[in-house]
């Protein structure tokens, strides 16, 4: 049980900078799920917590205690990769039990972590068997458990469900949920599904290109991504994004995008220029369709609806000459025409507005008067 | 199925067996041999039928020294094959983990000794261990089955080391293991049909081996290969019985443990790489 520190991490493979300054804490005793695309850098950034990889200069604290040229045996850590990594020949019990041998615990102590975490994670059907027999989802629950078993400060875990079917992952996220509740240690959890970290974390620490854009707890993320990075990444699909002018008026600022009847004031973001230009962004699901006009309504086409997970439709639509795509409830979509004329309103409290840099500006929509 | 396509099948197989039998011949013909009188073996049309004895084999048991070979045969083919199975399953885990640099090269180098004509060196060989005096010893004989053995070993060990994922290692060594735990007790159970294979493998080649311990085993470091030899000069003319007797009986185990270990066999031939159901 101990926060994890690095500072000032950078990680080069050749001309390759897979890790670019990274300085960040993760909390003590809490979930924190490390997201991003495949080659951002979270996988590495793991490794080199474990030691299991070299950084090209910068250094990891565990606690007060700086750890970057220990071995990874003496970091006191578990890690679980995407691979169940389990040793055959051997039942489970054994396979949890093993790496308790090197520990100096008695046989009674031994027995009772292992029926601890066989508990915790649902295997007292399996104990018994031979590794062989298992399926590759207990497989990987037999590897998080023998982790888990030795009682380590720390629990990495490198995408650990990325290769079991998909009923199995269901249950895995259940156990682990159930898991981590239960554990005090500080985990850090790699993934590039954002489902499983929105499930699993206490925060999301969203990384791209080898630098940690921002962290925040998951629905923070979601709903107030700091740059346009966060907003496109996470949601299925994600942001909705269209160019738009923050102008001064007589009385304050005022946004104008092809998806507003008319200029919507704005609380903040104020600047000296006349005129810039921002990304207005939403999340598809708080964009509202409708039949029948409605006061900040703009005319759309309907060019698409197709059913999604949960019954929701998702709807292809343009605006002039602005397409994107909207997500409503069962109810809505199944009054909508299947393609034809409707009205969009996008709700102002829902939007954000990204600088030209990527960057969220400091600005909120307010209702206009 | 068809008439016509019972028959192909019918030929196919008829064909499969044909050839197999063929290759079987030789070995059949020793073992009928072992169980026939002198003048039945070099009878001129070959006697297909006849009263077994069990004359040649009795001759052969009762024989002075025939427990000795025997023993000798076990204990340089076990004892050559088991100190190359130790060597070559940590070299093949440096090779696999550290990829030293020229490890290809290396690997060929190691099986070069294998590629030439036995006979090409074993002048060589002879030369080196009369220098160190390791000629006619038998720890001087076992280090040399050991080389025999290790070039193959190692590579058939190295193609199920590159099978078994990084990960292992690296699971063990977060949790806490020493490189040693990783290699014996993580690595190791993993590559138990790699080991099998190679040992089976290696020790085929070692109990059948002639030449080399011949010249450089000498008198005292005999195994039964070169006893049979010693059957072919043995008062002015071969004694066919003799040998087919001692062939039979040298011969048991081999086949037992090939019948036994086969699926390994085919492991062993291409160096891991064809996995098969082991």
């Amino acid at each position: 049980m101990a926060e994890i520190r690095v500072q000032g991490l950078r990680k080069e493979f050749g001309a390759l900078v897979a890790l670019d300054d990274v300085s960040f804490s993760f909390p003590e005793s809490r979930v924190t799920c490390l997201l991003g695309p495949s080659g951002c850098g979270k996988t590495t950034l793991m490794r080199i917590i474990a030691g299991l990889e070299r950084a090209t200069r910068g250094d990891v604290y565990f606690g007060g205690q700086r750890v970057t040229h220990l071995p990874p045996r003496k970091r006191n850590i578990g890690m679980v990769f995407q691979y169940p990594v389990v040793y055959r020949g051997i039942s489970v019990a054994e396979n949890i039990e093993l790496p308790l041998k090197s520990e100096k615990l008695s046989k009674a102590e031994r027995t009772a972590r292992v029926a601890e975490v066989v508990e915790i994670l649902g295997l007292g059907d399996h104990v018994a068997k031979d590794i062989t027999q298992l399926d590759n989802g207990t497989r990987q629950k037999v590897a998080v458990a023998r982790a888990v078993a030795r009682q380590p400060r720390i629990i990495l875990f490198d995408e650990p469900i990325t290769n079991v079917d998909a009923n199995a992952k269901l249950q895995l996220k259940r156990a682990f949920k159930e898991l981590t509740r239960r554990l005090e240690q500080t985990i850090i959890y790699v993934t590039h599904d954002q489902t499983e970290a929105m499930t699993l974390a206490d925060q999301i620490a969203l990384m791209q290109d080898g630098r940690i854009v921002q962290c925040d707890a998951p629905r923070e993320l979601y709903n107030h991504p700091s740059d346009v990075f966060g907003g496109w990444f996470l949601g299925n699909p994600g942001m909705v994004f269209v160019d738009g002018t923050l102008s001064a008026n007589g009385s304050g600022t005022v946004v104008t995008a092809p998806l507003f009847p008319a200029p919507v004031p704005t609380a903040g973001g104020a600047s000296d220029e006349p005129a810039t230009a921002v990304t207005v962004g939403i999340r598809p699901e708080h964009i509202r369709v409708a039949t029948g006009d409605a006061p900040g309504a703009v005319a759309a086409d309907l060019l698409r609806k197709s059913i999604t997970v949960g019954r929701q439709y998702l709807l292809s639509l343009r605006v002039g000459d602005v397409a994107f795509k909207a997500k409503v409830t069962p109810q809505v979509g199944e009054s909508l025409p299947a393609r034809g004329a409707v009205w969009v309103t996008l709700p102002p409290e829902r939007v954000t507005l990204f600088a030209p840099n990527g960057n969220r500006v400091d600005a909120t929509l307010t209702q206009p008067r | 199925m068809n008439a016509t396509a019972r028959i192909r099948q019918g030929l196919y197989y008829a064909v499969l067996w044909g050839i197999a039998i063929v290759f079987f011949l030789p070995v059949l013909w020793v073992i009928l041999a072992a169980l026939k009188t002198k003048k039945q073996i070099i009878a001129k049309t070959p006697v297909w039928f006849f009263e077994p004895t069990l004359d040649n084999l009795q001759r052969v048991i009762e024989r002075e020294n025939f427990w000795k070979y025997l023993r000798m045969s076990v204990f340089l083919s076990l004892g050559g094959v088991m100190i190359a199975l130790v060597v070559s399953f940590l070299a093949a885990y440096c090779f696999s983990r550290y990829k030293p640099r020229g490890t290809n090269f290396l690997m060929f180098l190691l099986l070069s000794v294998r590629m030439v004509p036995a006979a090409a060196v074993v002048v060589p060989v002879y030369l080196m261990y009369a220098a160190f005096g390791w000629k006619d010893t038998f720890l001087g004989m076992v280090l040399f089955y050991a080389m025999f053995s290790i070039p193959f070993s190692l590579w058939i060990l190295k193609g199920f080391l590159d099978g078994v994922s990084l990960r292992y290692d690296e699971t063990a060594l977060v949790n806490g293991g020493s490189r040693l735990h990783i290699i014996f007790r993580v690595v190791l159970p993993q590559v138990k049909p790699g080991l099998v294979a190679a040992f089976i493998f290696n020790i085929i080649f070692v109990w059948n081996e002639f030449l080399f311990n011949y010249i450089i085993g000498g008198k005292s470091v005999t195994m039964v290969p070169v006893q049979l030899q010693a059957g072919v000069n043995s008062g002015g003319s071969a004694d066919w019985g003799y040998i087919a007797g001692l062939s039979t009986i040298y011969m048991i185990p081999p086949i037992l443990a090939i019948y036994a270990f086969q699926k390994y066999l085919l492991v062993g031939m291409t160096f891991g790489t064809v996995r098969g159901e082991v």
